[in-house]
């Protein structure tokens, strides 16, 4: 680490930052302008400067806590179970086996797969009359009547967390393995002679050398997933009874209305959140230099 | 003995991987036959595992009615590929900066990349296509790359940050002491070494870049359309063409896969490439 | 912010540019924002004060040769090429000049006039549109539409449109003025399998409590394992169930004007009670538009409303073996009228050329070839005179259920209403978390806040 005066950081971090400001510097201060207006564009003629009503709304809003705790089970049910799945398909990947090359390539597909896809794939596969699922359910005879999945109260949100499981395997699987090359295959030479086993050569050695990245994409990955929208929306639109209506379908629902103070109020709100959940690491992060 | 390893290489090995390949796989499996059955065989009361009749009919529609899905590939495929230009050199050199470097207003900096993409972006949409129309690009692929750069580099300076900081810095450290300046050790020292991570990192832009649809929809018009534009057309009021929607699916995974294909081969090559360049 | 009332500032400047120094005064007021909350005469004053600058712009009947942007969507790929078709036609017959340039978007779930939204907000040169009424209140806030009376007025066509939808078209905007020019309407009605009416012995139901036992008696175990294989009715319980879900409100005697009355509540009820006694499929919670189509052309339910855009396709899935019939009378009777329009922006420097286009759509060559090819009721009474829709058993249907057809009240609360209010409220009351009585008034509360 460089710690004296330098003009090449500011150099190397000039073109993305001119870039991002560009862009979205502007949108991201007005957005966060309307958060404290009664901005609601199907009602141009009576915006203007509220404080903080609209915040106050949205502790007052029966809606934006059941959302809230649908989105914290959706992100640690999500997210959880993306990591476990992708982490032991990493470590499977990179061990040596013939055809590995082409497992690689077809185990990026859910990602590959277009958003719009996504949710009418699954939507079909899950549907209660001709879905696929149901006809094998009913085939080996695990249930003995088809599920209405996406119609019922209490299967709805299991049922769509398992798409957003499905869709971010492969993120986490490429990352970490990626991340796994980086790994000295000396270390593990000389872990086999003391003679460890695969169990702990993974707790010991593996896991603390690819903390960072477990770390970042975990973390990356939480912000994504609280924020995603398509997969929900495209199979349920938060219905039925707002089941599946996490904050950042809420969000969208009220931006789509163009109510956007109120929007961006909850939006702000959110990122709040996620921001706590990312201090943690942040200390690490930051600790870990000086 | 021998047999015994092979016993466990079954049940730790492939027996996990078939496991988690099914589950991946099985959704494409279904668009695929989906896209390959005639509609009255689509909402059938039995449900088929494999056509009975077989069709390529939608594949030939994709191509000739007014979708054009020829050109939404090639437009997609445009505006991939020079996002993940544009965005992979910015993100590198940002996250080289952040790793090595201490310098005033770098954590400012680093916590403001991460709060970027935690707006949603329907919230941001007017302002932006806005800024797009007065910088003139709305309708060109140049105001989608812009607008998938922004989004993409904080997450890839972040990503590139995690596998920098989990890399030995013995090899760079190294070089220096050998007398090279900074600029060369990462020419040859890091960038080999990063290899795998900048492929890994690479794929995440080009995938959110080939996905997305809001911008898309927005900042283009007929002649720069991409696939999810296109394949959202099939979708009307009066119901899905699930045909030509599995059918442009298909299309738009295939050849993706097959350039991952080609490009996870750098992720065995990256460490022991760069070891001997250095 | 700033910027949205900088992009108005320009458009107002050019407007004033073309426009007599008398009215340039009221044009600039007109096109910035006052944002005082206490105006609670929104509507009124925004659209006086855009009038007073469009009031110059009545057609002069010179057309300089220019190019109109036109946004559409199509519902699949044979409706695009239809409407491409339409505007290859125009281009090459209208003989002044006028290049209709189409840019398709995706409806997109009902985004399409979001995206349409935020386009013209953000200074998008979009010049007319098709259209659905239920934005036009959002736009008319906005000021974004031009009035289209006195081009209307001078329209030589004028009388070919019914009275009665010009009227629509006013109730959907401020009340005075048409923003929205008509094209094609949809009337909703319902289709039945005379084969499983047959088995049922019932004969098509004349009254609303008819329906409601023909829906019990169609619901069939035809194979005796004690499991339903025949619903009596594909209920939608997704977005846009509310206009099937209207007629049962109405059949009890109910009404939109307040969803709290008895009468209302139980219509509701009947909703509830068909989905719990079992008379729909288990899926109808979540059930849109492509469900209750493919459920009934599966042959899994017996009834179920649509209108004459899914004719073709009934058509070709069962032959003679699909019928319709309009949603019988109870107390009240009420159908969905489903409608598609276009409008003029605003911001389009080429008014007259754009509403030789629209007019063209709404009662020339392209409200023929339009409404032929997609099986729309066409707004114009020649065209609906021809053969075509006269020998028609759904066009019947629809045309007999004009005379009660409305649409669900166009308010600025409308569009969030029915896309997220109505769904989950309704399923909530259907899967029993709440009353026909709480769900009826959330759901008055949701429209008239």
């Amino acid at each position: 680490m460089v710690k004296k005066p330098s003009i090449w950081p500011y150099v190397l971090v000039a073109p993305a930052v001119i870039i991002i400001l560009c862009v979205v510097f502007i949108p991201v201060i007005n957005a966060i302008i309307m958060s404290f207006q009664n901005y609601d564009l199907r009602r141009p003629k009576e915006i203007g400067f509220n404080g903080l009503s609209n915040y106050r709304a949205a502790f007052m809003d029966p809606l934006f806590f059941s959302s809230l705790i649908r989105t914290i089970l959706w992100v640690v049910c999500g997210v959880g179970f993306q990591f476990l799945f992708g982490f032991i398909l990493a470590l499977l990947l990179n061990k040596e086996f013939t055809g590995r090359g082409v497992v690689r390539a077809v185990s990026m597909i859910p990602w590959v797969t277009p958003g719009v896809l996504i949710g009418l794939m699954w939507r079909w596969i899950y549907d209660g009359n001709f879905g696929v699922l149901n006809d094998l359910l009913l085939k080996f005879h695990i249930s003995s009547h088809k599920i209405p999945f996406l119609s019922q109260v209490t299967t709805a949100f299991p049922s769509v967390i398992v798409t957003i499981i499905w869709q971010g395997i492969p993120f986490f699987a490429l990352m970490l393995l990626a991340a796994l090359q980086g790994v000295p295959t000396e270390i593990y030479e000389a872990a086999s002679i003391d003679g460890a086993c695969s169990w702990k050569k993974l707790i010991l050695i593996t896991i603390p050398s690819i903390k960072n990245t477990i770390y970042v994409t975990a973390l990356l990955r939480v912000i994504w997933v609280a924020n995603s929208v398509d997969v929900i929306f495209n199979m349920t639109e938060g219905g039925p009874a707002y089941s599946t209506q996490t904050l950042s379908v809420y969000i969208f629902n009220k931006g789509n209305a163009l109510n956007l103070g109120y929007a961006s109020a909850m939006a702000l709100l959110l990122a709040v959140l996620l921001l706590f959940a990312a201090v943690p690491y942040l200390k690490m992060n930051f600790k870990e230099e000086v | 003995m021998k047999k015994q390893v092979k016993l466990k290489d079954i049940v730790c090995v492939y027996l996990p991987l078939f496991v988690i390949l099914l589950f991946i796989l099985f959704p494409f499996y279904w668009t695929l036959i989906t896209s390959l059955k005639p509609a009255d065989e689509l909402y059938g009361m039995d449900v088929t595992y494999w056509p009975r009749v077989l069709t390529l009919e939608s594949y030939g529609k994709l191509f000739t009615t007014t979708v054009d899905f020829f050109g939404a590939m090639k437009n997609s495929f445009i505006t991939a590929t020079m996002t993940t230009i544009v965005s992979l050199t910015a993100s590198t050199l940002a996250a080289y900066a952040f790793s090595r470097y201490q310098f005033a207003g770098r954590k400012i900096l680093m916590c403001t990349f991460l709060c970027n993409n935690m707006f949603p972006t329907v919230l941001l949409l007017i302002p932006l296509y806005s800024i797009m129309r007065k910088m003139g690009l709305l309708y060109t692929p140049a105001s989608l790359i812009l607008s998938y750069t922004t989004f993409t580099i904080p997450f890839s300076v972040w990503l590139l940050l995690g596998f920098l900081n989990d890399l030995p810095m013995s090899l760079e450290e190294a070089a220096l002491v050998d007398g090279c300046n900074r600029g060369v050790a990462f020419v040859r020292i890091i960038l080999p070494i990063l290899g795998p991570c900048l492929v890994a990192t690479g794929v995440y832009i080009f995938m959110t870049s080939w996905n997305e649809y809001t911008f898309a929809v927005m900042f283009t018009n007929a002649e720069t359309r991409t696939i999810p534009v296109a394949l959202k057309s099939l979708i009307g009021q009066l119901g899905v063409q699930w045909d030509l929607l599995t059918a442009g699916g298909i299309i738009t995974i295939i050849p993706v896969c097959i350039m991952f294909f080609f490009a996870q081969k750098r992720l065995v090559e990256g460490l022991t490439a760069g070891a001997v360049k250095g | 912010m700033k910027q949205k009332s900088l992009s108005k500032r320009t458009i107002a400047l050019a407007m004033a540019a073309l426009m007599a120094a008398a009215t340039m005064s009221g044009c600039s007021t007109g096109g910035k924002e006052s944002k005082n909350p206490s105006e609670t005469t929104k509507k009124e004053t925004a659209a006086t004060a855009a009038s007073e600058a469009k009031a110059g712009q009545a057609p002069t009947g010179e057309i300089k040769p220019c190019t109109i942007k036109f946004r559409y969507w199509a519902d699949n790929t044979d409706y695009s090429q239809l409407m491409q078709d339409i505007i290859k036609k125009f281009n090459e017959e209208n003989g002044k000049g006028i290049t209709v340039v189409g840019e398709e978007s995706p409806w997109d779930g009902g985004a399409y006039s979001e995206n349409l939204f935020n386009t013209k907000m953000g200074g998008g040169d979009v010049d007319c549109a098709t259209w659905k009424l239920t934005s036009t209140p959002l736009f008319v806030n906005n000021d974004l539409l031009a009035d289209l009376t006195p081009f209307i007025d001078a329209w030589d066509k004028k009388n070919d449109i019914d009275e009665n939808i010009y009227n629509i078209m006013v109730e959907a905007g401020d009340m005075e003025r048409i923003y929205v020019m008509p094209w094609n309407i949809q009337v909703l009605y319902v289709y039945y399998r005379p084969s499983v009416f047959k088995q049922a012995g019932i004969e098509v139901p004349k009254t609303y409590e008819e329906f409601l036992q023909a829906i019990e008696k169609c619901t069939l175990d035809t194979n005796g394992d004690g499991k339903t294989d025949i619903y009596g009715f594909g209920m939608r319980g997704a977005k846009g169930g509310q206009e099937p879900w209207g007629s049962f409100i109405y059949g009890r005697g109910g009404s939109f004007k307040d969803l709290t009355t008895p009468e209302a509540e139980q219509g509701m009820q009947d909703f509830i009670d068909i989905y719990k006694k079992g008379y729909v499929p288990p899926t109808a919670v979540s059930d849109g538009f492509s469900e209750i189509i493919a459920n009934f052309q599966s042959g899994l339910t017996a009834m179920t409303i649509h209108h004459t855009g899914s004719s073709k396709d009934m058509e070709k899935v069962f032959g003679d073996d699909v019928s319709a019939f309009p949603f019988p009378a109870g107390k009240g009777q009420w159908t969905s009228m489903g409608d598609t329009e276009t409008v003029i922006f605003n911001s389009c420097e080429n008014k007259e050329a754009a509403f030789e286009w629209v007019s063209y759509l709404a009662a020339g060559e392209g409200q023929k070839m339009w409404c032929e090819g997609t099986g729309n009721v066409p707004v114009s009474k020649s065209i609906q005179a021809s053969d075509f829709f006269q020998n028609n058993r759904f066009m019947k249907a629809s045309i007999d259920g004009q005379g009660y057809a409305g649409i669900v009240p166009i308010l600025d609360t409308t569009t969030e209403w029915i896309s997220s209010l109505w769904p989950n409220t309704v399923s909530q009351a259907l899967t029993g978390s709440i009353t026909a009585k709480q769900c009826m008034r959330t759901l008055q509360d949701g429209l008239y806040q």
